[in-house]
């Protein structure tokens, strides 16, 4: 745990050009994967939500921001929390636990006092607009075997919502779809 | 899909020639019948010149070889072998609306659309009514002028031209010598021409048959003087230059027009009328550029690097933060304090030139306008007169934009059911000739615009009559209605649809699809109309959407900005003043009857009990309605940004901004708020 930020610090400024044998620091989070032999690998951004991890794309992610204070507007649309001001730029951020069954009810977050320390705005690329997705922590980056995801079992959950479930190591991963979790 | 860079660069450029030539053609048409000035008529020989090898650059075959006709056609108009005529005129200018069609396909991207077989026709259709050669009078005028064989050598055919064309108007043609220094002689030359203009036409200017002394050079300019000797000398020897008359003057008189420009106007032939103007023509530019004078840019220039300096002064007064290890000096609070003066007063000067770069002048589409309608007039058959003024007037790009096809739609209506045919004028005494004005004026940091005719006037019945019938007021409310308020009904949406255009006499022709366009544009739109006088349509603009002044107001513990520009007073009122009309809260405004909107309540919202209501009155276009708001926080300039594709429409909302200290709120959206708000039956916010 105590390691986590600075290696996902290093992650998120890396230079583009690393290789695959310089991401050794990898190996030494939680979650990281034995480089598979052959197979393809996709690199996704694994967050906590309620009890449960979830896995997104990581080309889907844009940027990863503290929770900001977040400007009340009319609930158009559900689990909407309000807007937030990126260097200038508006975007909405949403609440997506109704959406995946993990809550009832809907929460009242309107800045950094209403969530957890370890809470994050997660920004994400849709073509319909970028949106940002409150999530309650950020847990870092795994790579999967493409063949290593599966899709969602029958009655496993919404479909529109899940995209597959991965496993690695012994652990479930459940692979967002950052379209579908959208309203 | 959209087109690649090199058609960008090519239709912001064919654009700007196409505009000029439009603008030039209108003067022509604007002086029909009469002579031309030939620096004009050069001029849009040049342009057509222009775009002809700005097309074949970029591989716009079609439109270069129709610029290419028109130029063979100016050519012979231009040289005299051709009458500029109706039949010439009319095809020149139908020939422009031709190559504007084919600039519109080129930016949608469209390589084959129906304007290539217009262009085509276009095309056959000038090169018949470019002259053929040896056309030309046998006994030349010219030789009589005694100029020399060797300076008739270096006359260029158009040249040679307007000498004939003077010395057959019987006007005489002077050499007028000057001798200027090396090192201003370009000026000197150039203000000499200026000051002979008004006299004459300098037909060429050539190096002189006398060479002048050291450091000096000599010029001889043929000029064909329209007025008496004295007075071209006396312009002539302020710039110390000689006047001679050339050729014999005696014999030179005002001779009969010896090959008279036939100006006759032959009948038109159904392939020869002017295609009439398709309805869904657009003024609006193809491009998004804006062409920005160097002078604006340096202004901007500087106050980047003027802030640049100041980023220089701050970081060097961090550092001293930085590595202080005792107490900072009192000096530093000081400096930092002068140097976030000058950064805000920069940033000011920054986005000042910024909203300038941005500012057009309204003459770009007023000038379109013009075009387009005086077309419409000729289908027409009545007798209108333009007044244009104020197109020196300037306005955001963006709104000269969106301005251009509520303004079409102004005028349209102004011609089709202001103006009245010329005998009906005769009849009632007012002048055959009817008056459509457009005019324009800075007020404040407004901008207004007229649309105005002398016809008919609104029918004030017709409108009470077709109100009632579309449902839009009831009996009784209409019977409490003054004229005016009788006018305005034409805005609601409904009034007309397009299967009332014909039988409605009146006005009202989309006027609700004007009035939201302006509205967009935080535009208001008033209309007066007297019968027998005219009708007239008052627009006010603000200068800029850039730059918003806000209203900051709190309802319910949130903060709102509201745009001052629809901002048109604040009241503040108890609960005793509150009437109902038909279950919905009203205050009485100097007797007029105001919609009350809790805002709070409106966007759901816990409501504060108040002892009195702070009411922000707000207009657009017609109405007025009064908002509720707990508290006035003050007034700050905001740049509203829209919420994002996800959030395109959330009712009542415009978007946000930041009102500095990071805090972001949400603009409110008068228009759209006063759209759901007056419309009868729902209210469709959550």
């Amino acid at each position: 745990m105590s390691s986590r930020p600075v290696w996902l610090e290093r992650f998120f400024h890396r230079a583009d050009e690393l290789g695959a044998h310089e991401l050794s620091w990898l190996d030494s989070s939680p979650v990281a994967p034995k480089p598979s032999a052959s197979s393809e690998t996709k690199e996704l951004l694994a967050v906590r939500l309620g009890e449960e991890r979830y896995v997104l794309p990581i080309e889907r992610v844009r940027e990863i921001v503290k929770v900001p204070v977040l400007t009340w507007v009319p609930p158009v649309q559900p689990g909407l929390l309000g807007v937030m001001n990126l260097r200038g730029e508006v975007l909405p951020v949403y609440d997506v636990k109704p959406r995946l069954s993990l809550s009832d009810v809907a929460r009242v977050v309107t800045g950094p006092g209403d969530a957890s320390r370890e809470s994050r705005v997660v920004l994400v690329r849709d073509d319909a607009g970028d949106a940002g997705v409150l999530v309650d922590a950020v847990q870092g980056v795994v790579r999967l075997a493409a063949d290593a995801v599966e899709p969602p079992p029958p009655g496993a959950g919404d479909r529109s919502v899940i995209a597959g479930l991965g496993r690695l190591q012994g652990e479930l991963y459940i692979v967002l779809d950052v379209g579908g979790v959208l309203p | 899909m959209s087109p690649p860079r090199a058609a960008d660069d090519f239709l912001a450029e064919a654009q700007e020639i196409v505009e000029t030539l439009g603008r030039d053609l209108l003067v022509l048409d604007e002086q029909r019948g009469q002579e031309a000035d030939p620096d004009l008529l050069n001029g849009i020989f040049r342009a057509a010149h222009s775009l002809k090898g700005l097309a074949s650059m970029f591989g716009f075959e079609a439109i270069a070889q129709l610029a290419h006709r028109a130029e063979d056609l100016l050519d012979g108009v231009r040289l005299g072998k051709v009458p500029l005529d109706d039949r010439t005129l009319d095809a020149l200018i139908e020939a422009l609306d031709v190559l504007q069609a084919q600039l519109a396909e080129v930016a949608k991207g469209q390589l084959a659309g129906p304007a290539g077989a217009r262009a085509q026709a276009m095309a056959e259709r000038l090169a018949q009514l470019a002259p053929g050669e040896a056309q030309m009078a046998a006994a030349d005028p010219l030789e009589g002028l005694g100029v020399d064989a060797s300076v008739r050598a270096v006359l260029t055919e158009y040249e040679e031209h307007r000498l004939r064309d003077n010395l057959r108007k019987g006007v005489l043609i002077w050499k007028v010598r000057a001798e200027f220094a090396l090192d201003d002689f370009d000026q000197k030359l150039a203000a000499l021409n200026a000051a002979l203009k008004p006299l004459g036409e300098v037909v060429s200017t050539l190096p002189s048959s006398r060479p002048g002394e050291d450091a000096t050079i000599a010029f001889d300019l043929l000029f064909a003087g329209k007025r008496p000797r004295a007075e071209i000398e006396a312009q002539a020897t302020t710039f110390g230059a000689e006047v001679a008359p050339l050729g014999d003057h005696s014999q030179v008189r005002p001779s009969a027009p010896v090959t008279p420009l036939p100006v006759a106007r032959p009948s038109m032939t159904l392939a020869q009328a002017p295609a009439p103007v398709e309805p869904e023509l657009s003024v609006r530019s193809l491009t998004q550029t804006v062409r920005v004078d160097i002078g604006r840019l340096d202004a901007l220039m500087n106050a980047v690097g003027e802030l640049a300096l100041i980023k220089a002064n701050l970081q060097r007064l961090a550092e001293v933060a930085r590595t202080a290890t005792a107490a900072l000096p009192g000096r530093w609070g000081q400096e930092l304090h002068v140097e976030a003066r000058a950064l805000e007063r920069r940033l000011e000067e920054l986005q000042q030139g910024i909203l300038d770069v941005r500012m057009v002048p309204l003459g770009q589409v007023f000038d379109k306008l013009a075009r387009l309608l005086r077309r419409l007039v000729r289908e027409s058959g009545k007798e209108v007169q333009f007044d244009i003024r104020g197109g020196d007037v300037e306005l955001d790009k963006l709104i000269v934009e969106e301005l251009s096809d509520p303004l079409m739609h102004l005028l349209r209506n102004a011609l089709d059911h202001g103006a009245e045919p010329k005998a009906a004028r005769e009849a009632q005494g007012k002048p055959g000739r009817a008056t459509i004005r457009l005019a324009a004026w800075q007020q404040g940091n407004h901008v207004l615009i007229e649309v105005g005719d002398d016809g008919a006037g609104m029918n004030e019945p017709k409108i009470r009559e077709v109100a009632l019938a579309r449902g839009l007021v009831n009996d009784e409310r209409l019977a409490e209605l003054s004229r005016q308020e009788v006018l305005k009904l034409v805005f609601l949406p409904g009034f007309s649809t397009r299967e009332s255009v014909t039988e409605l006499s009146g006005r009202g022709v989309g006027l609700d699809v004007v009035k939201t366009n302006l509205a967009r544009l935080s535009g208001l739109i008033d209309v007066s109309s007297e019968p027998g006088q005219g009708t007239t349509f008052v627009l006010t603009l603000p200068l800029t959407l850039a730059v918003l002044r806000a209203l900051v107001v709190e309802v319910s513990g949130k903060v709102w900005a509201v745009p001052l520009n629809s901002v048109l007073e604040i009241v503040a009122v108890s609960d005793e003043d509150l009437r109902t009309v038909e279950r919905r809260e009203v205050i009485s405004l100097r007797g007029q009857t105001v919609p009350f909107v809790r805002l709070a309540r409106l966007f759901g919202l816990p409501e504060r009990p108040l002892e009195k209501h702070q009411v922000v009155v707000v207009g657009l276009a017609q109405q007025r309605v009064g908002l509720a708001v707990d508290a006035l926080l003050g007034q700050q300039d905001v740049v509203t940004k829209p919420l994002g594709g996800r959030l395109a429409k959330v009712p009542g909302v415009a978007g946000a901004t930041d009102l500095g200290n990071r805090r972001t709120v949400l603009v409110l959206d008068v228009a759209s708020l006063m759209e759901d708000f007056l419309r009868p039956r729902s209210r469709a916010l959550p």
